[in-house]
């Protein structure tokens, strides 16, 4: 009897490891957070030929095929606004205005703080910034937002570096006009918004990530090199209507993800960008639930994940995306 | 009764009479351009453009662009070295020796725009360059302090001269080079 239960033993701890690894596991997963998500326009760039933002989509005069007959579309620069029990996360943080409204031919702006308050939510009370890129309009007004943690890519400050350091003057160019770059590799990091994150990488309020990072239970950050940038990243938001993934510019358009076409190049690579759809395929478990930072028919049916939106600041626009349970509309 | 089939008759003559003449005001109507609804609708209006710059304007645009497309590049090479700094190996002479060459340019920049000649329509324009490039190089001065009696204050005070001088030269940029960043 005494031999047999000897024998019996090592199942037994063997089946309860296991039940309590159940156990935990299942409970570990009932903690993770669903968290809420809206988007802000931080601003719009206005009669962007199409086929400068999506090549497969360029205009064609005189053609009649649907993909070929829209000469400009205007591109919205969305933040994502993340709200995970008490933490609130900003994916992006689009441009900060200062006196050069015309060099971009943007309109629509407004102090991302002032479109927080009018979505009831205060920029001081906001605890992490992921920026899917570095690139000028995307990782703006980080001062503004004194108490966030910044998350970049270290591959993202390598590969910026490495191009700054380039012998070769077009290579190393940091501005556009007149014959400056367009789409090189130090191309958009203007020194405002380097300086902003150097200036949170000062005050101790930088992560520097390598790779995949889960900076909340659930909330994780998806490398995407060179699928819009160098250390291009995406955010995977566990919420009440699934998995939603921010994509930054490696996500551009929502149509792009659908429609299987590249978008928005810039220092990318195509392949590593269709790749990154194929990630958001295989997280959300389809399109849908993949956010676009400059899709054209943001706010609208035609992107359903944005339809339920409102004009607010400025003629800017928003969307409230999901609500965890007990989270409130904040729709006016 | 005949009445009645009269007045149906009439009605019937006046709705084909209607028909024919609404589809022929659509034949003549001009064809309009048929547009996808939500992609191209831009409602605002023009908002009023800057006057082009003239010759003499030009000119020193072209001029001081020289000069800018190399301080924007050591302006953010000097954000890049406090970074390196900070996240990578806290060497003090490795910052001084990235911050040396740097200071140097921005010496030198602040002198050599200084002595250039704007049109006088542009002379605040130069003013706030000029600036900006000392500012910048007071900046790199204070780092380089900073590599030798290693007080921190020394790189917030220059993060805070660098945002200064990054604004100023966004607001030249304004009036010289509107092109200069594109959608990224």
């Amino acid at each position: 009897m005494g031999r047999r239960a000897l024998r019996i033993r090592p199942f037994t701890w063997t089946a309860a490891i296991a039940a309590l690894a159940c156990l935990f596991g299942a409970a570990a997963h009932a903690q993770q957070p669903v968290c809420s998500a809206w988007l802000i326009e931080s601003s719009r760039f206005m009669n962007v030929p199409f086929g400068a933002f999506m090549p497969d989509r360029a205009f064609v005069p005189g053609s009649t095929k649907p993909e070929s007959s829209i000469p400009t579309v205007d591109l919205p620069v969305n933040v994502g606004v993340i709200k995970c029990g008490s933490e609130l996360i900003l994916y992006d943080t689009g441009w900060k205005q200062q006196e050069y409204l015309k060099m971009t031919g943007s309109d629509h702006w407004a102090p991302l703080p002032d479109q927080l308050k009018a979505l009831g939510f205060n920029a001081a009370d906001v605890t992490k910034v992921v920026i899917g890129h570095a690139h000028w309009d995307h990782a703006g007004q980080l001062s503004d937002l004194p108490n966030a943690v910044l998350y970049v890519q270290r591959e993202e400050l390598r590969a910026i570096e490495w191009a700054l350091n380039y012998p070769e003057p077009h290579i190393r160019a940091i501005n556009s006009d007149p014959g400056g770059c367009y789409r090189t590799p130090a191309c958009g990091y203007m020194p405002l918004t380097i300086e902003e994150v150097y200036g949170k990488v000062l005050k101790g309020k930088a992560v520097i990530v390598d790779g995949e990072m889960e900076i909340l239970p659930g909330v994780r950050i998806h490398p995407a090199f060179r699928a819009h940038t160098a250390g291009s990243q995406l955010l995977e938001v566990p919420t009440a209507i699934g998995k939603l993934v921010f994509g930054s510019d490696a996500f551009s358009s929502y149509e792009a993800i659908r429609d299987w076409m590249t978008a928005n190049v810039q220092q990318t690579d195509t392949v590593q960008q269709f790749l990154a759809y194929e990630k958001c395929y295989k997280i959300t478990g389809g399109y849908n639930n993949c956010v676009a930072a400059h899709e054209p028919l943001s706010y609208t049916d035609k992107y359903p994940l944005t339809k339920n939106s409102w004009v607010a600041l400025n003629g800017g626009r928003m969307a409230e995306i999901t609500l965890a349970p007990g989270e409130k509309s904040r729709k006016p | 009764m005949p009445g009645a089939r009269s007045l149906l008759l009439v009605g019937v003559v006046l709705a084909l009479a209607a028909t024919m003449g609404a589809a022929w005001l659509h034949e003549m109507r001009p064809q309009s351009v048929v547009k996808p609804a939500s992609q191209t609708v831009s409602t605002r209006a023009e908002k009023p453009q800057s006057p082009a710059l003239t010759a003499d304007e030009e000119r020193f645009a072209t001029a001081l662009w020289a000069v800018h497309r190399d301080a924007t590049r050591s302006a953010v090479a000097m954000s890049f070295a406090g970074i390196a700094y900070q996240t990578e190996n806290r060497d003090a002479r490795a910052l001084a020796r990235s911050i040396e060459p740097l200071a140097k340019f921005f010496h030198d920049a602040e002198i050599e725009v200084r002595t250039m000649s704007p049109p006088p329509s542009l002379s605040k324009t130069h003013g706030q360059y000029v600036e900006a490039m000392g500012l910048y190089a007071n900046a790199a001065a204070e780092m380089l302090k900073f590599t030798e009696d290693g007080d921190s204050q020394r790189l917030d005070v220059a993060h805070r001269l660098d945002v200064r001088a990054s604004e100023d030269m966004l607001r030249v940029g304004e009036v010289l080079w509107p092109g200069q960043y594109k959608p990224h």
